[in-house]
Parts: C-alpha cells; structure tokens; sequence
C-alpha cells in the first residue's frame, strides 16, 4: 500500500510541476496567439470579403456536414463560411464570401494535397488558377459545372477538384441560406 | 564515454534517423523545404536536451514502475511549451509543421533516449546526448529538404531564403528560395510522401553502405597488423 | 547461361528445357511493336521518333552504367532494356519532351528494376513504374497529346483531348472519332496506344510465337467488354461503348504487352486469368470513379502488387499428385483439426 501511494505521488508531483510550468507559458502566449490567429483569419478571409473584422457566428450545422465554421463580417458584407470537402487528393479546405443577396463573393482555398499541375492549378497564383476562382464571384446557390449544365469551366484534367469545389461554393450559400 | 564519441555516434554510427531508424514519421513528412527541415529538427533537438536533462536529473527519484509514465509527462510538458512558443513567436513554421508538432510526444528518439540513455547516464553526458542526436536527426532532415526540393521543385532553401531583393534570410518562412532549375523540370513527386519514402529509403541504403565499407576497411587494417606481428615473430 | 536460368524461373510445372532465352523473347517482343511504332512516327512526326530513340538509348545506358558503376555482370545483352526504353515511350504522350523520357528511363531502369536485383526480380513493370513517376510528376505534359497528321484537316489545334476525355467527361465524342478510325489509329493519345490494329497484330504475333500466352490478354480486354457492356453510359448505346472503351486508351497495348511481363504476372494459368480480371476490373473502376480518364497502366500497377498473393492463392497441383489425393490430403488436415480440438 505505501509503494502504491509513493508511486502516486512522485507521479502526482511531476504532474502538477509539469501542470504549473504550461499553465505560465499559456498565460504568456496566450493574448499573442489569440492576435496573431485573429490576423491570420482576416487576412484569408479578406480577398474573399472585404472586411475588418469577423465575427463567428453559433449555429447549429448539422445539415451541413462539410461547413466548419460561419463568420459574419462586422461591417454588415456578408458571411465568411469555412469548409472542407474531399477533392481528387485529398481534403481541400476553402473559405467562401457570400454576400447578404446570397452571392458568392469570392472564394480562398486555404490548404490542399491536390495533384499539382492538374487538380492544384485550383489553388494556384497564376493566371489560369485565378481565372478559374473568378468564375464563381457572382453565382448563386444553382452553380454548377459546365459538364452539369452550369457555367462553370472545370480546369482541365481535374474535373473532380473543379467539382468539388463548385459543390463547396453552392454548399456554403445554402449553409448562409439555412441562417436566415 | 568522451564527447567525442558522442558526437560521433549522434551523427554517424548510432544516427537516430538512419541507424537507430526511429522517428521516421515526421521524418518523411515534413522535409518538403529547408524552412520546415530546419525549424522541425531544431524544435526536436531542444525538446530532446530538455528532456534529457531532465530525465536524468530525476533519474534516481523515478520509481522504475511508472518511468514511462513520468518520461510521457515530462516531454508532453516540453513539447507543449515549444509548441506554444512557435505559435506566439514564429506562426508560419507553427502552420507549416502542423501536427507534426505536438506528434515530438509520441516521437521514438525522444523517448527511445529517454529509455536508453538517461536512465543510465549522468546530467552532463544526456545534455551532449540530447545536443548530438537532435544534431544528427537535423542533418538528416536537412539533407532529405535540400535533395527532395532540389530535385522535386527545382529549388534551394525555400522558406528559409529570400531573393527577390537581394540575398537575404527569411524567418518567417515568407522567403521564395533560391531557383536552381525552373520548377517545371522538377519531379514534383518528390514532394508527395512518395518522395518522403523513397529518399529516406536511398539515404539509409547509401549509409549501410558506407558504415559497411569503413567496418570491412578497420577489419582488413586489424588483419594486416595482425600478420605484421606474425611474420615477425615467426623471423625472431 | 544465366539467361536460361529466368526462363525455368518463370515457366510453371511440368518444366521443359527449350532453346529459347531471355534476348531471344525480347526481340520478339521488339518485332512486335515495331509496326505500332512506325505508325506512331507516321502520326506524330520526327518527334515521336526523337522520343522513341531517346528512350531506349537512355534506356540501355543506365542498365550498362549502374551495372558498371556496381561491378556486376552486364545484362544489356539480354536487350530487356531495350523493351523498357520502347514501352515507356510507346506510354509517353507524342509532345512529350525527350528530357521527361530520360527522367522516365532512369526511374524505371536504376530504381524500380536494378535497385531490387535486376531482370527477373522487379517487383512492379518498370516501364509502367515510370509512367506513374511521370504522370505524378509532370501532369500537365503528360496530359496533353497532339493532333495526329490524319485528323490536321479536321483539328485546327497543336494538342487535341482524347476519345476517353470525351467519354469520361460526360461529352458527346466528336464525330470524327469513327469507330474506324479509332480502330485503325487516327486518334489522339500516347504514341502507343493510338493503333489498335497494329498492337493487336503485335499481340498475336507474340501469342503465336508463345511468347506470351492468351490469358492475360484475354481476360483483361474481356472483362473492360463485360464490365462497359453492362455498366454502359448515357452518351452512346452500350455496344458502341463497349467497342470505344476496348479500342481506344491503352487496353489494347497494356493487355498484350504491360500486363503480360513475365517477371511480375502470375505465373499458374487460373493465376493469369484471376490477373487479367482484376486489370481490367481496376481499369474500369479508375475510368468509371476516379479523376484520370485512364487507368490501365495504374491497374497493371495494383495488380502487379498482388501477384505474388494470386500465385500462392492459385498454385497448381504437384506434377504426379492428383485431384484425389489432393482432396484426401484436405480431408486428413481436417480431420487432424477436429481432433486436436
């Protein structure tokens, strides 16, 4: 019975030193991470709404498995709305505007393992990626590709990343929708 | 056991990455460019000292019941503070390492140090050993991120570089790299974990092979003084 | 005399000592697809010819420089270099540049074939091993084919998609994709597979020279016509379906000569059909479900994997041991179970 309680307690011990130690740091990074994750949020979801800042929103979102997170702009723009959707790859994880006449008003898409060259072009800083994000500014929660009788061009070789990032787009407007 | 053997172990006969083969994980994952190798396996070589030290200091109060336990606690502990660290101080290498972070806890070096080193060794040689074999491990990670960017993106020290105005270094992982060929030439399948596998695979090959070599070269060394002795005795 | 070695290796019980060797299978193999190469230079142009010559020197050199660079035997004679060089450009699309065929070489000779011993010990088709290596490392080029001479009048285009683009995309197929012309080879595609004519000619030369055996080959091309026959498409009527998928994309030219190498095939003939099945079953999933239009040459790829398995799992009875003696055999096992327990 002593051996157990001396096992105990020199565990216990390592546990609470260990415990008061983190709790410190935490203390002293916490304010800086929370700023420097507030900046990071805004500076994804500015080109996709212009705004200062972004509220979370609370709802409950269980029609729309693939939506992570509802923001809404402070200056009265519109929604942010955060998904993950499963591409050719991999998960593709994207941010949508939509503004309050529910329209896309751009989309960011914020990490990929798409194949690149193909699927990857989606996220890319090139002319042929840029274009291909431009086509959603203005759709509504009907757009589709081309190859489904909507007006969106797929990127070439990589219908499957174009497709799920069109249903991405439509997702998020309905999920805006359904806030009412 | 002197310094220098230390030293020579961590990087070459008991290298954790290609001899001891443990911690190959984040090993494979995360060597994508010279930002990720460095910050990864300087974050590694820090947790490992710390816990070294750590541990050994402790090593006569840990009941030898629960050590493991105690070892999970302290470089949990450890990990956690770097983690929190590089958030608040460096994001960009906090966002590009990802989980592979907070997974040092589970890494085998750190505990497979732990278990087979500091146990038995005093403070000041756990600290060498941490300090050599977060060495050895970081020069792993750097020649994976310089062979696979190189070959794969065409690129030198991505993250890490900057060139755009003028040669400088980047901390904050915003720095372009140094483009030795355009990146359309790379095979970007190195980038892929295929890559991860299959560079490690050549670099452990290329280091069983040499370790192989100098052991059969000592050998034919210890023949030769062997028979030296012999013909001469057999003249005396 | 290392060479008769591989093919005892690779026959299956009873055994049979012939005069025919590895360089003398693989000149056959070569004569084969000489027809379809041709008609790949008369396509595509000097291009394709760079392509090709490029491929099978670089092919040839890295076989000869690795195993001088290591001090082993040379095996450039045994020419199985040489038939790497010319499938892995016979996969390479006609625009490709002759550096990616290089690169290709390299993969699919020093890495995939030497590094796990050389000839007969690969583990996956090295030419095919290189394609993947390409195909994930170089998309866009490897996803871009040019304008075959024929169809210039009708394409105003330096590249142009293929049939299984257009099929797979859920788009009609232009019409001068004929089921003629696709038969004959004025398509669009690798400079391998445009002709299914001349591969197939290629093929049956192989089989009759017995070199290849029937089953592979059938059972693979056999289950793409079953699997597209009854699961079919909105865009033509399933006869014509299945015709297309049979006829255009590499079926043709990686059912006879991809899927049928012998180092990484199965070698008992139950073993060689459940083979050919899964190729083909694979093939159609990957054109059916996954984000290529084509997937033979991943399919070979997979079912390379598993040959090792499909040989244990389908291992012929011992010479001399019959179908009774088999059952008595299971029977006793059994009845040893049961016993123990």
């Amino acid at each position: 019975m002593n051996k157990i309680l001396k096992l105990a307690l020199v565990l216990f011990l390592v546990c609470a030193v260990t415990a008061g130690i983190l709790g410190g740091i935490n203390e002293l990074t916490k304010d800086r991470i929370a700023e420097i994750n507030r900046l990071a949020t805004i500076a994804a979801y500015s080109t996709v709404l212009k705004a200062d800042g972004y509220d979370l929103v609370e709802a409950d979102m269980s029609d729309f498995p693939t939506v992570d997170k509802i923001s809404r702009a402070t200056n009265g723009a519109g929604h942010v709305v955060e998904l993950t959707v499963s591409g050719a790859q991999g998960l593709i994880t994207i941010a949508v505007g939509v503004a309050p006449d529910y329209t896309c008003t751009g989309i960011s898409i914020i990490d990929h393992s798409e194949t690149s060259g193909l699927g990857a072009n989606a996220a890319a800083e090139s002319d042929v990626g840029r274009n291909f994000r431009a086509q959603f500014v203005g759709a509504d929660e009907s757009v589709a590709l081309s190859k489904f009788g909507g007006a969106i061009d797929a990127l070439s070789g990589a219908t499957i990343t174009s497709n799920a990032v069109t249903t991405a787009v439509a997702t998020a407007i309905r999920a805006v929708m359904a806030l009412g | 056991m002197n310094i220098k053997n230390q030293f020579k172990e961590g990087l070459i006969t008991n290298n954790p990455v290609l001899v001891q083969q443990i911690g190959m994980c984040a090993t494979m994952a995360i060597t994508t460019t010279l930002f990720n190798g460095i910050g990864m396996g300087l974050s590694v070589l820090i947790i490992l000292t710390c816990c070294n030290v750590v541990i050994s200091a402790l090593r006569k109060i840990i009941p030898n019941e629960i050590r493991l336990a105690i070892f999970v606690v302290v470089i949990a502990g450890f990990v956690t503070i770097v983690d929190l660290l590089l958030q608040a101080f460096i994001p960009a290498l906090s966002k590009s390492l990802g989980v592979f972070i907070p997974l040092i806890v589970v890494n085998c070096i750190i505990i497979g140090r732990a278990e087979a080193f500091c146990q038995k060794n005093t403070v000041g040689a756990s600290f060498f050993d941490g300090i050599f074999q977060g060495f050895g491990y970081t020069c792993v990670l750097i020649i994976m991120c310089v062979a696979r960017e190189l070959l794969g993106s065409g690129r030198f020290g991505g993250g890490l570089i900057d060139v755009a105005n003028g040669f400088r270094f980047t901390l904050d992982g915003t720095g372009s790299g140094v483009q030795i060929f355009p990146a359309e030439y790379g095979a970007s399948i190195l980038n892929l974990p295929f890559g991860g596998f299959i560079t490690l695979g050549m670099l452990i090959a290329v280091m069983q092979y040499a370790l192989k070599k100098s052991k059969k070269k000592k050998e034919l060394a210890a023949r030769l003084v062997l028979e030296e002795a012999e013909r001469k005795e057999a003249e005396a | 005399m290392k060479n008769d070695k591989l093919i005892l290796d690779v026959a299956y019980q009873p055994q049979e000592r012939t005069a025919r060797n590895t360089s003398s299978i693989m000149l056959d193999v070569i004569i084969a697809l000489i027809p379809a190469s041709v008609w790949a230079v008369w396509q595509f142009g000097m291009k394709s010819l760079i392509l090709l010559v490029v491929s099978v020197c670089s092919s040839v050199f890295f076989e000869w420089g690795y195993r001088k660079l290591l001090h082993k035997d040379s095996s450039i004679g045994d020419l199985s270099a040489v038939v790497t060089g010319l499938m892995l450009a016979m996969t390479l699309p006609p625009t490709a540049p002759a550096w990616v065929a290089v690169i290709g070489c390299f993969f699919a000779i020093v890495i995939v074939k030497q590094l796990y011993g050389g000839i007969g010990k690969n583990f996956l088709n090295p030419a095919l091993a290189g394609r993947a290596f390409l195909m994930a490392s170089y998309a866009t080029i490897m996803s871009s084919y040019a304008v075959p001479r024929s169809l210039a009048k009708e394409v105003d285009a330096i590249s142009m998609a293929t049939p299984l683009t257009y099929m797979y995309g859920g788009q009609e197929v232009p019409e001068f994709f004929t089921l003629k012309s696709v038969f004959l080879g004025t398509m669009p595609g690798t400079l391998g597979e445009v002709s299914a004519l001349l591969l197939t000619i290629g093929g049956i030369y192989l089989i009759i020279r017995k070199v290849i055996s029937w089953r592979i080959p059938l059972s693979f091309i056999g289950t793409v016509a079953v699997v597209s026959l009854i699961a079919g498409s909105a865009t033509m009527d399933h006869g014509n379906w299945m015709l297309y998928n049979i006829l255009c994309g590499g079926v043709i030219l990686n059912g006879f000569f991809m899927a049928t190498d012998y180092v990484t095939s199965p070698i008992t003939a139950k073993g060689q059909i459940i083979y050919g099945i899964g190729c083909g079953a694979i093939t159609m999933l990957i054109r059916y479900f996954g984000s290529f239009p084509e997937g033979c040459s991943y399919a070979i790829l997979i079912m390379n994997l598993c040959t090792w398995a499909i040989d244990k799992a389908f291992n012929n009875r011992q010479f001399g041991v019959s179908r009774e003696d088999v059952k008595a055999a299971k029977a006793s096992k059994k009845a040893a179970k049961e016993a123990a327990k």
